[in-house]
């Protein structure tokens, strides 16, 4: 480094008029730094060839390629003296994500696979494991081989606390300016500040994500040794803790958990209700020992009690319907009910075969989704909280108009730009969900493949929440390799909105935020 | 003394006799009304000048007392006082519950802090417990109340109308004194307490609300509160009212003003309104409420205020009284209680200030009277006296605090060393009572 290098001022003179308001040339070399690193992502499915002997040039040549691009994209913009500030923070949070999936679509691609090989469908693949979803085109399982199952484990397990969080946490300083990335790619409406620090929080949580994946897949292959669960390898131990701390739900089976034992049903099972718990008061109640916290926290209450009654309804219509009884119904209704809630959207049971009345439950669940915070989708349980609480306040100064009622939460006044905030996020969310099935069942009508309107409507919320199965044909243990390619590209864009939560996405269709 | 206002014109009233005072504030008119009226040395300065209060003679005084209007001033001029005269005692006003906190953690080197908005609150807090009070002071940590009661047509029989010797009091009760038409006398057993009169009774806390029973019967505890204004005065009344749980609405006019104190106490219910609008008190049931305090920071919009919820049928009403003047107006148009801050401010200044053996005194019936807190010495003439035979003088013991307990005397009971008496007297006998004590 030059540490006597000049600042050149430019000429005092008026220049030509600007009319793009985003640094563009400065939001390219962030995600090429993004993209340079992100290519290192393939070193994990790279050891897991060698070590089963399968071929590594899939696996080489994607991470080379999306090395080799993020470099030059990297090289050709270093000239840009411009920062990354809020402004352009959405733009590449949104195009990472694209790109991050185009990344995880080449091993597919290369492979050669029959299922995977179709552009469209390892790019529905790709971005259905980035985005935590778990909605996928594989039909024969066993034809996938030992790597490339691995690193759709991987995608999930990358995309699950974030690209980005994960970049800020580990790599040398990026030029980033402030927090704005960070909000963009972490789930709720504000993040819980663990440290003074951006660089620290996102370290910190990550830290906390890799030790609880650590601990799940420990706990898992310790079943497998004590032989509870004989299909419990370490390798099934490690993919499927991959999949549930990110809430992201593939498996390396065509029965998703179903194929394992009980035991290992409910270890899944509690390390998928921490999943969806807020990570930063995870962080305080563990790490920092203050498990008060827990109790405290208004949207850790709620999650627990909606995860009590979703688990107990589930239970009675499992246990009544007769499609299970005694220890096996408390496991399908609760398995299925946090599952779905915390949108991880493993199945230990066919729930495709159950009768409506559960199928409108399970639907309702997607709308719940995981904490703030944590790694779940959909619309999020602080949500539904402060949205209660506004509502309250509303039918409250119907009878009263003069009566002042800050909304608190855990005590502390939210802001009213926050709740404005909650109440456009639920609204736009709605909005996409009904677009989105209004498109699929469309569309379904010149397909091959019969998707009711409960259906579309459960494809679609399935995507945006990032929850995964939905019912009929594309259920937990159907596929959705027959559906329409516009209904396919209809679900990546559903998924990539779903998981940045909506805003940073929609900002970009804004005039205003391109033009001065 | 540095502040020559309100406050401190009050404060000089009660401890000029015994106290040699030096008066400084900037405004030589107030300067000049206070020397008019009493003895006191006054210098032209400012409470924020070393060298000012240097010349005043803060150097040898033995106790500071800064009463401006200002918390600046009277913080700097504590901290002078305190650098030029270690010893001395230093009390500061100031209006800020803050600084009031930061006092009590030991952060604030002064020996005492006096808050106006803090003693105003404590002072309607203890009135909304005794609703049929006209004015209440604690002694002895709360186990001794002193109040004052109007005595209204339809009191109990038992206590009015008859001779006090045969009439039937509430237990570990007294009454110390009877006002008729302006007029004060200390009670004698002949003497008979009709309506229209006023008391003031001493004695226990449950012997107070016993007696306010008595007087106004069909009052009960009051659980809901309407505070109008919420500014500084209305929040602090706000917050020891919701410490003593008891319901409270708050009407404020000021937008931003109802946000914060809606945010300051999740259990009050906040309005932004005048309070004025009828369809308003109307709708929200205002007349409902068991007490309204008027704490609003102009006493016409606080009286007009008062009228109308009396109109809507708050049977209870307190207000603020900003200005002096503003009492007997506040009397005459049928307000129950008016508080003036700056009275009950300088009242807590005099009573820390007075006697070192007087713990506290209040003052009744426009500072005429005083209640004394007097620990007894050895060498008192009146050790091992009977209460009977103790002579009368103007002055009649309440009670007597002996080990920490409060004792309502009787006439059998003796004076010991060491007890703490609470004695009502005319103010110009309190030098002498303390004196022969």
């Amino acid at each position: 480094m030059n540490a006597t290098s000049e600042v050149v001022l430019p000429p005092p003179r008026i220049g030509p008029r600007r009319r793009i308001a985003i640094d563009v040339a400065a939001s390219l070399n962030l995600i090429g730094a993004l993209g340079k690193y992100l290519g290192l992502a393939a070193l994990l499915p790279i050891a897991v060839a060698v070590w089963y002997g399968e071929s590594i040039w899939p696996f080489a040549a994607a991470g080379l390629i999306t090395s080799g691009l993020g470099l030059a994209l990297e090289r050709a913009t270093a000239h840009t003296s411009g920062r990354v500030g809020a402004r352009e923070g959405f733009l590449v949070v949104s195009a990472t994500w694209l790109l991050a999936a185009a990344f995880g679509a080449m091993p597919y691609v290369f492979s050669g696979s029959d299922q995977l090989g179709h552009p469209l469908d390892a790019y529905f693949e790709a971005m259905s494991g980035f985005t935590t979803t778990g909605a996928s085109v594989v039909t024969d399982f066993e034809d996938l081989s030992r790597s490339l199952a691995m690193w759709r484990q991987f995608t999930q397990w990358l995309g699950g606390m974030g690209i980005i969080v994960l970049a800020l946490a580990v790599l040398p300083r990026l030029r980033v300016g402030g927090r704005q990335l960070l909000e963009s790619e972490l789930p709720g409406p504000e993040i819980d500040q663990l440290s003074e620090r951006i660089r620290s929080t996102a370290r910190r949580l990550w830290v906390l994500y890799a030790g609880l994946t650590a601990l799940e897949a420990l706990a898992l292959s310790t079943l497998g040794w004590l032989g509870l669960d004989e299909r419990m390898t370490p390798y099934q131990a490690v993919a499927h803790a991959f999949t549930t701390m990110p809430t992201g739900g593939f498996s390396t089976q065509a029965r998703s958990i179903e194929a394992f034992a009980a035991a290992s049903q409910w270890v899944i099972v509690l390390f998928m209700a921490l999943a969806g718990a807020n990570f930063a008061l995870l962080y305080r109640a563990f790490v920092r020992r203050r498990p008060e916290a827990l109790a405290r926290d208004e949207e850790f209450r709620l999650y627990l009690v909606l995860l009590a009654v979703a688990g107990a309804a589930l239970v009675a219509q499992v246990w009544s319907y007769g499609i299970a009884e005694g220890e096996d119904a408390f496991r399908s209704g609760i398995f299925q009910a946090v599952s779905i809630m915390t949108t991880t959207g493993y199945a230990s049971a066919d729930f495709a075969l159950w009768p409506v009345l559960c199928l409108l439950t399970l639907f309702a669940l997607m709308f719940v989704g995981g904490s703030a915070g944590s790694t779940g989708g959909g619309i999020k349980v602080v949500r539904h909280l402060l949205l209660g609480k506004v509502l309250r306040r509303e039918l409250d100064q119907t009878v009263s108009p003069e009566v002042v009622m800050p909304i608190r939460l855990h005590g502390t006044p939210v802001d009213e730009r926050t709740l404005r905030a909650v109440a456009v996020f639920v609204l736009l969310y709605v909005g996409i969900w009904a677009g989105g099935a209004a498109v699929i069942a469309i569309d379904s009508a010149f397909g091959d493949v019969v998707v009711s309107p409960l259906d579309a409507l459960a494809i679609s919320a399935t995507a945006v929440a990032n929850v995964g199965p939905s019912f009929g044909a594309t259920g937990p243990m159907g596929s959705y390799a027959e559906l329409n390619e516009a209904s396919k590209l209809t679900m990546i864009g559903l998924m990539w909105i779903g998981r940045l939560e909506i805003v940073p996405v929609i900002v970009l269709l804004t005039r205003h935020y391109w033009r001065t | 003394m540095i502040g020559a206002g309100q406050v401190g014109t009050t404060v000089v009233e009660a401890l000029h006799v015994d106290h040699e005072l030096t008066v400084l504030d900037t405004e030589p008119s107030r300067l000049s009304a206070v020397a008019y009226r009493y003895d006191v040395a006054t210098f032209q300065g400012d409470g924020t000048s070393r060298r000012d209060l240097a010349d005043a003679g803060i150097g040898s005084a033995d106790l500071i007392i800064a009463c401006t209007s200002r918390d600046e001033v009277n913080l700097v001029a504590g901290m002078f006082g305190r650098r030029e005269a270690p010893r001395a005692k230093t009390i500061i006003r100031t209006s800020e519950m803050e600084y009031v906190d930061l006092w009590r953690e030991g952060q604030l080197d002064v020996d005492f802090v006096v808050c106006s908005e803090l003693e105003t609150a404590h002072t309607i807090s203890r009135t909304i417990g005794v609703p049929a009070a006209r004015q209440t002071d604690v002694f002895a940590e709360g186990q001794v109340q002193i109040v004052e009661f109007d005595v209204e047509v339809g009191a109990s029989r038992d206590v009015t109308g008859v001779p006090l010797r045969d009439a039937e009091f509430p237990r570990d009760s007294k009454v110390m004194a009877i006002i008729r038409r302006g007029e004060t006398t200390l009670p004698r057993g002949d003497d008979v307490i009709e309506p229209g009169a006023r008391i003031v009774v001493i004695g226990s806390p449950q012997a107070a609300q016993q007696w306010s029973a008595l007087l106004a019967p069909g009052g009960a505890a009051v659980r809901d509160v309407v505070i109008f204004g919420a500014g500084r005065v209305g929040s602090a009344i706000a917050r020891v009212l919701l410490d003593q749980d008891i319901g409270v609405r708050l009407i404020e006019a000021s937008r931003e003003r109802a946000r914060v104190a809606a945010e300051a106490f999740p259990k009050a219910r906040v309005f932004n309104a005048t309070g004025f609008e009828p369809d308003f008190l109307e709708r929200e049931r205002i007349g409902q409420a068991q007490a309204g305090i008027f704490a609003m920071r102009d006493d016409t919009k606080n009286l007009y205020a008062a009228s109308l919820a009396k109109v809507h049928g708050i049977p209870f009403t307190i207000a603020v009284a900003h200005e002096a003047v503003s009492l007997a107006a506040f009397d005459q148009a049928g307000i129950d209680v008016a508080v003036n801050p700056r009275t009950v401010t300088a009242e807590e200044i005099v009573r820390f200030a007075h006697d070192p053996r007087t713990q506290q005194v209040a003052m009744l019936e426009e500072n005429r009277y005083e209640v004394l807190d007097v620990t007894t010495r050895e060498s008192s003439r009146y050790i091992g006296t009977k209460f009977r035979d103790m002579p009368v003088h103007g002055a009649l013991i309440g009670a007597i605090v002996r080990n920490g307990s409060a004792i309502f005397p009787h006439g059998d009971d003796v004076l010991q060393t060491g007890d703490r008496v609470i004695v009502f007297t005319e103010a110009s006998n309190a030098p002498w009572v303390i004196e022969a004590l």
